[in-house]
């Protein structure tokens, strides 16, 4: 800091929740930690969840494979939250598979063979195997540069994430409403995949969250 | 900044120096520049992104470099500790040959009084006080002489040069005391200390032979020799460590099988009785050697120069010369032989049965665990199994099987891939307590105030298996702020949280909290950090933000004892079997505290950050620690010295390690991270 004072930005045990990570935001550019660009993504969400504009601005000069990596490791990582309130919601006897809208069912790629998992299985097994695919060694062994080949992994990742969007928002609304308030991750999901093109605009199904109305246009086969 | 100057000839450093100013400042730089066309290729935000950009990437390989240097230091630190290992290892040998010689003279001694009824006039034994070792009998000094051009000539043919036997002869000489000059040490040094011990034993056994078929006439020398060379070997076949350093077992089988044409066929027998006795008499030896050889007679206390001074044969001089290297360093310790264990593992010293030698080993980074999206707050090691369970700021727990890899792509490490992810917490979890054996359950607590209890998975488990809700336990709500530590003992729960206090649950009970444990006396109650069950769960330690230290009784709930320290407390574990507590501080301190005075017993600045983790070993002995300098390190506890360092994680902001831990049965260790990694280490 100018001052001079060292800021340690920690978490001290024994400090309260509301001070947790409750530091003087650090410049991008004095970030030498190999983990800049999440610290980067993690302090801008906490500044403001609802500037998307700011969250989802790349710094000049970043890798923007990392940059989208960096992003997505944040989305799934949030949406162990949704996952947590579907969990006491979403059963396998009422959501017996995973749908949104009644077009299609998802099949749960987590499996050797494409299973058709009950919703809550479908969006566990989707975030776990998000969790191995961007933490592996293989395809993702560095945070500071990312091959091109691994980059083209990201898209169905994104693919599947979504639908655990829309079976909220289609089947626990309630549920997706207070989550969505809470942390806009939707919104900026669907921000995120449209900016970078990454998710084709037909796929996404939900209406545009801040005007009400419905986007009812039909979609293709699914996959898994 | 670079000034602009009409030296420069490239449009390319022109603009560099017009980063400092404005357009005009460019503009100056244009005009200086005679070669317009040159100056139209670049524009100044591309030149300004270019140099952006590479600055970036310098940064992002600098960072890099510095990872790298960390680990190689951690490397270097870990093979420098294996060295030593190594060094203390070889020491230890030299020792016990020592001692074997010595116990060989004896047995000598011994069997010649058996067979000849008369004390053996032995000088090697015992040295006539008068007659200088430098002159020994003319008889003998021949019998020196040949034996050693015989070692000599033999060592040739294996390719030994007159530089090694110079060497050797140097420091034989040096030990005798005939000089006493330090060149000696330098030559020595060129050789591998392995070799001319390995070239020691050859020695010993080859010497013997020789000296055999060399048709030395009979009699004490010849059966002195004998003797020696076949209990050299059956100590050696006993102490098959021992050969483990270059001897060819072959070869002493081969020494055993032609024993008894040299010696009596019930010699050859007894080979074991006998290395057995000898062993005995290492036992004894502390004795004589305790009461300052009153027993001289019998057992006359080892004078190495002398003994060796007049030894007849150049094998025991050999001998010595080896073992007398380290006795100039440090006195004969023979209480500390008698403790010595034979092993008759020729692998003993190997790094992977090492995990025998209880952490005379060096630990290895082996698994990591990447499954996390941010970093790891806590783990906790299965009670029994290979398997372990962490907690991260990613508001999830995994379970881990150690024994479920995939192997990693460059290093020798493996990955693993989680079990089960927990998921329940809406909030970073904190903290992690292990349930005890066979309950198969463990607790966490989260910067949401929820302690949760969960049913672990069975370590055969697919992690793509259906949703079982039964997973999840009861969850402890009566904290009203973040819970940072979690302890469990004896069926009950202990937790801290930033609400001030501690409390004590009997987790599965229908009112489960049992106990608020509150510093009465404090104005404003300080946080606390972090707690632990102490004195078999009667007690409980609690340290607090403010740096002090409240022992608490549970029968009571009363505070019974209070000590404080000026820096904030981040960990107490309370140590498994006497009445000591130790604390963790950001003033990089680890403190150590008799838990039934008070006393501060030892305080040591343990790390170069603030420590952060604390973790003791089921038996006691050792100590370990993790802290925001990225570092893990092992502590002897006895000695409060540290004993390895591993550099494990990187930071994430300004946090590194945050949670270290012991499996409670087998030879594992970890770390947790901000950098959303585990390790695990053997
Ligand atoms: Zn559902
Ligand atoms: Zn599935």
């Amino acid at each position: 800091m100018a001052d001079g004072v060292q800021v340690l930005r920690r978490n001290r045990p024994g400090s309260k929740a509301k001070d947790f990570c409750r530091w003087p935001d650090e410049p991008f550019e004095e970030m030498d930690s190999t983990l800049a660009v999440q610290q980067f993504i993690q302090q801008t969400i906490r500044r403001d969840p609802a500037n998307l504009e700011a969250i989802l601005k790349m710094p000049e000069a970043q890798d923007e494979g990392v940059w989208k990596y960096e992003h997505l490791r944040q989305f799934c990582m949030e949406l162990n939250g949704l996952a947590v309130r579907l969990q006491s919601e979403c059963k396998p006897e009422t959501c017996t598979q995973m749908t949104a809208t009644e077009q299609w069912i998802f099949l749960c790629a987590a499996h050797k063979t494409p299973k058709e998992c009950p919703a809550i299985d479908y969006t566990r097994h989707t975030l776990d195997g998000a969790a191995c695919l961007l933490n592996s060694n293989k395809y993702f062994p560095s945070r500071v540069s990312i091959k091109e080949s691994s980059v083209a992994k990201l898209g169905s990742v994104c693919r599947r994430v979504y639908r655990i969007f829309s079976h909220a928002y289609f089947h626990h609304r309630s549920i997706f409403d207070a989550f969505e308030k809470e942390t806009h991750l939707c919104k900026r999901f669907t921000y995120f995949v449209t900016k970078y093109s990454i998710i084709s605009k037909e796929i996404l199904i939900l209406p545009k969250l801040d005007d009400e109305t419905p986007i009812t246009q039909p979609v293709g086969e699914s996959e898994a | 900044m670079k000034i602009p100057t009409a030296m420069d000839d490239s449009s390319v450093s022109h603009h560099n120096g017009g980063q400092v100013g404005s357009q005009i400042g460019v503009s100056v730089n244009n005009k200086q520049n005679d070669e317009p066309s040159q100056s139209v290729q670049y524009s100044i935000p591309g030149i300004l992104h270019f140099i952006q950009h590479e600055w970036a990437r310098f940064e992002l390989e600098r960072s890099q470099w510095e990872v790298d240097r960390a680990e190689f230091e951690a490397r270097i630190a870990f093979l420098e500790g294996e060295r030593k290992g190594q060094e203390n290892l070889k020491n230890d040998l030299v020792r016990r040959i020592k001692m074997l010689e010595y116990a060989l003279k004896q047995e000598r001694a011994k069997f010649h009084k058996l067979k000849y009824g008369v004390e053996l006039q032995q000088g090697d034994v015992r040295p006539p006080p008068k007659e200088p070792p430098a002159e020994p009998e003319p008889a003998e000094r021949a019998q020196w002489k040949q034996g050693r051009q015989l070692i000599k000539q033999y060592l040739q043919e294996i390719g030994y040069t007159d530089t090694i036997l110079d060497v050797r002869s140097n420091r034989v000489r040096n030990l005798l005391g005939l000089n006493n000059e330090e060149q000696v040490e330098d030559p020595y040094r060129n050789y591998d200390k392995n070799e001319l011990y390995g070239l020691l034993q050859r020695e010993i056994r080859t010497g013997g032979k020789e000296q055999r078929k060399g048709g030395v006439p009979p009699g004490g020398v010849y059966n002195e020799e004998g003797l020696s060379v076949q209990e050299t070997a059956a100590v050696f076949a006993n102490f098959e460590f021992l050969a483990n350093q270059e001897m060819d077992m072959d070869e002493i089988d081969d020494l055993d099988a032609k024993q008894p044409h040299h010696a009596s066929g019930k010699q050859g027998e007894e080979v074991d009785h006998e290395a057995e006795e000898v062993l005995n008499e290492l036992n004894m030896l502390t004795e004589s050697e305790a009461d300052g050889g009153g027993q001289g007679d019998e057992y006359p206390v080892v004078k190495l120069s002398g003994s060796t001074a007049s030894q007849a044969s150049a094998v025991a001089a050999g001998a010595a010369a080896g073992g007398a290297g380290e006795a100039d360093e440090e006195p004969l310790a023979l209480g500390e032989l008698a403790q010595l264990t034979v092993s008759n593992e020729p692998e003993a010293y190997d790094v992977a049965s090492a995990n025998k030698e209880s952490f005379r080993k060096t630990w290895n980074a082996k698994y990591t665990l990447r499954s996390h999206f941010d970093g790891v707050r806590a783990l906790a090691f299965h009670p029994t199994e290979a398997a372990l369970v962490t907690a991260s700021e990613d508001h999830t727990l995994k379970l881990w099987n150690l024994q479920r890899t995939v192997p990693a792509k460059k290093s020798a490490g493996l990955d693993v891939e989680p079990l089960y992810t927990f998921r329940a917490h809406t909030a970073p979890v904190l903290c992690l307590a292990m349930g005890a054996p066979r309950s198969e359950e463990c607790f966490s607590g989260g910067l949401d105030g929820t302690i949760r209890v969960w049913n672990l998975p069975a370590p055969t488990a697919d992690p793509y298996d259906p949703y079982d809700p039964a997973v999840q336990g009861p969850v402890l709500r009566d904290h009203t702020d973040a819970v940072w530590s979690l302890a469990a003992s004896h069926g009950r729960l202990l937790s801290a949280s930033a609400d001030g206090t501690a409390r004590v649950w009997a987790p599965r009970a229908p009112r489960p909290l049992l106990a608020t444990l509150r510093d009465e006396q404090a104005a404003t109650p300080p946080a606390p950090a972090a707690a632990d069950f102490a004195d078999a769960a009667s007690r409980a330690a609690v340290v607090y933000r403010d740096g002090s230290l409240l022992l608490y009784d549970l029968e009571t709930g009363q505070a019974v004892l209070r000590v404080s320290c000026d820096s904030a407390a981040t960990r107490v574990r309370s140590h498994p079997t006497l009445p000591i507590l130790v604390t963790a501080h950001e003033d990089r301190h680890i403190r150590f505290w008799d838990a039934v005075s008070g006393r501060c017993a030892h305080a040591m600045v343990a790390h170069l950050d603030a420590v952060t983790g604390l973790a003791l070993d089921p038996n006691g002995l050792f100590l370990l620690s993790g802290s925001h300098d990225c570092s893990v390190r092992l502590w002897n506890l006895d000695t409060k010295t540290c004993v390895q360092e591993i550099t494990a994680h990187r930071k994430k902001f300004d946090e590194s390690i945050l949670d270290v831990a012991f499996h409670p049965l087998r030879p594992y260790i970890a770390s947790a991270g901000a950098d959303g990694l585990a390790k695990v280490f053997v």
